[in-house]
């Protein structure tokens, strides 16, 4: 196992959109077992192939509050949505970053597993959230993108003044 | 094999998979029998590394959109050819057909008008980009920005002119075997045939050469008149203070640099003692010692498990030149700015501990321990000792009263292109009977 590097805005590469895996062998799996320990290292409670700069349809999820709960998302098609949910977000791509995202209530997701067997979940509340985040990461669609113009903007620069004072 | 392909897998392959350039340079120069060809490979693979920020900020504003991961291949290539048009003595339109033609060899056809396209509009467009560019703190220094912000951080007075001696070459240095003559008979021997070179301040031995070359076309160099050394690494010997009979461990030894060094000033010492972790590596110390004409007792072990490799046999002096982030010779290693992590400097500073704690038992009373790093971050050096003092009563500093370096809290800074020389740590410790 090893930790990926996670791409941070503003990487072009993050609007990069992933192809469909098309055999689930030992290559994918070692990818997920990576996605996923570098998901726990950063905290996060789910990860995008794309964010670690590998453009494939792979995201691992894990909104469990003791870590125990993984969830490998393979090829994932939202296959329907209901109703309407207005949560903050954040992503490991924005550190410090957080907002309010418009986002489906109800997802039901099909994907496949670690093994490469197809399964469908219904998913509602912080899960939906977040499969509809990382199968936008896919898509090389950004939380941020679905603010406001002017949110927009203002995370942007907030970010550009984070890397310069890095550099101080 | 064409050169710019090769160039560009080894690029890829430090990029990627995070190895070094001295590991995976070698493997492709079995593809070239041509030491001319070798030596453009080379140039190359260390120039994109040394410029490494800078190009690929470049290449990102000539792209209009990122490569995928699995086209790193062709990434790194217009790195390359970027490199060769922005830094290299080889005319453009060579540079550019030569790396578009080695589109080939990634069986990616696809990109030939893709890296034709990035080149030439570079070209096109050369004084836009590089106004572009000047806003680009990391393209400036072309080091990362972390890199930045630590070595700010480090020497607030001092930052720029240690940025500017990273992106330099490096001096060729060499240590004269005092054993086998003086420094000025060398000077002589290298003035005959026609090599210019001229003897290192700050060094009782060291001798720069104005232009790299092989070693084996150097005078004596098999038989063990001199050895290629940094003239910062070369102080090393000097500060131990070695007298005949002592005991001397050298943890941490390969390749062998100041093992030699020890045994060339003080030929009559009881036993020398060089210890590494990496066998391979550690083979290079007895080809070193070898050819110089010297002997020391080498063991392939972890240095700071003394239970697995100590006869209990204390030492007169101990040489921890410590594994480091080597951020002070990156002029040498350019791959550095691309392989280090800013969270390594945590590890290693814990592993600078756990060396030098493990070792101090090893050392007599009165005894002196002299650490050293070819780093230029407080954390891996005054930081590191600065706790190991505070936890440690016997053991106090003795200060370096040479005139080179900065002096710190802890120990002398050179910091990468001072005297001419490495960035290099060093520090002393005596051990006092409680």
């Amino acid at each position: 196992m090893a930790l990926l590097n996670v791409l941070q805005y503003p990487d072009k590469r993050l609007r990069l959109k992933a192809a469909n895996v098309l055999v689930v062998d030992a290559n994918i799996q070692k990818i997920v077992d990576d996605m996923f320990e570098t998901m726990y290292a950063e905290n996060g409670v789910g990860l995008a192939a794309t964010q670690a700069n590998i453009q494939q349809r792979i995201v691992v999820i894990d909104i469990s509050e003791d870590k125990k709960s993984p969830l490998c998302v393979i090829n994932p098609e939202i296959i329907a949505c209901e109703g309407t949910q207005y949560e903050v977000e954040g992503c490991i791509s924005f550190p410090g970053m957080f907002d309010k995202v418009e986002r489906a209530e109800k997802v039901r997701l099909r994907a496949l597993d670690r093994d490469g067997k197809s399964y469908e979940i219904d998913a509602e509340g912080l899960l939906s959230v977040c499969i509809q985040h990382e199968v936008d990461h896919l898509d090389g669609i950004l939380f941020m993108d679905h603010l406001s113009r002017l949110k927009q903007d203002r995370m942007a620069k907030k970010i550009e003044k984070e890397r310069a004072r890095a550099m101080e | 094999m064409n050169i710019r392909a090769a160039a560009a897998h080894v690029i890829s392959e430090v990029v990627t998979q995070g190895r070094s350039l001295s590991d995976c340079l070698p493997e492709t120069f079995t593809h070239f029998p041509e030491q001319r060809d070798q030596a453009l490979l080379q140039a190359m693979c260390y120039g994109v590394c040394r410029r490494y920020f800078y190009l690929e900020a470049l290449l990102d504003l000539l792209l209009e959109k990122p490569m995928k991961s699995k086209d790193h291949d062709i990434y790194a290539l217009m790195l390359v050819g970027l490199y060769q048009l922005s830094d290299m003595r080889i005319p453009d339109y060579a540079a550019v057909a030569e790396t578009v033609a080695a589109v080939i060899e990634f069986d990616k056809v696809w990109a030939k008008g893709l890296v034709n396209a990035v080149l030439r509009n570079y070209q096109r467009h050369i004084d836009e980009l590089q106004v572009e560019l000047e806003k680009n703190a990391e393209a400036r220094y072309s080091h990362p920005a972390w890199l930045i912000g630590k070595i700010k951080k480090a020497w607030p007075a001092n930052w720029e002119s240690v940025m500017d001696a990273n992106n330099q070459h490096p001096p060729f240095v060499l240590r004269v075997n005092q054993r086998q003559g003086t420094r000025e008979h060398y000077l002589e021997k290298l003035a005959e045939e026609n090599i210019a070179a001229s003897p290192l301040a700050e060094t009782p031995f060291g001798i720069v050469l104005d232009e790299a070359m092989d070693v084996n076309r150097l005078p004596g160099f098999q038989e063990g008149f001199l050895s290629v050394q940094d003239g910062a690494a070369q102080l090393a010997a000097e500060l131990l203070d070695l007298s005949p009979g002592m005991r001397v461990l050298d943890a941490c030894a390969a390749p062998g640099g100041k093992t030699a060094h020890m045994c060339e000033q003080q030929p009559d010492l009881l036993e020398l003692v060089a210890v590494d972790n990496d066998a391979l590596r550690l083979e290079s110390v007895l080809e070193n010692l070898e050819r110089l004409q010297l002997h020391a007792t080498c063991i392939h072990s972890d240095a700071g498990m003394i239970s697995e490799w100590w006869d209990g046999k204390l030492f007169d002096r101990v040489l921890l030149d410590a594994p480091c982030s080597a951020s002070g010779v990156i002029r040498r290693h350019p791959d550095i700015k691309l392989l280090r992590r800013p969270e390594d400097l945590e590890h290693l500073a814990k592993e600078q501990l756990r060396l030098l704690t493990a070792l101090w038992p090893t050392l007599k009373i009165d005894g002196l321990m002299l650490y050293a790093t070819c780093s230029i971050f407080p954390q891996e050096n005054s930081q590191v000792l600065k706790q190991f003092l505070a936890e440690n009563p016997d053991a106090v500093e003795e200060k370096i009263t040479s005139g080179w370096g900065i002096d710190c809290e802890i120990g002398k800074q050179i910091l990468p292109g001072m005297h001419g020389m490495d960035g290099f740590y060093y520090a002393r410790l005596r051990k006092r009977q409680l």
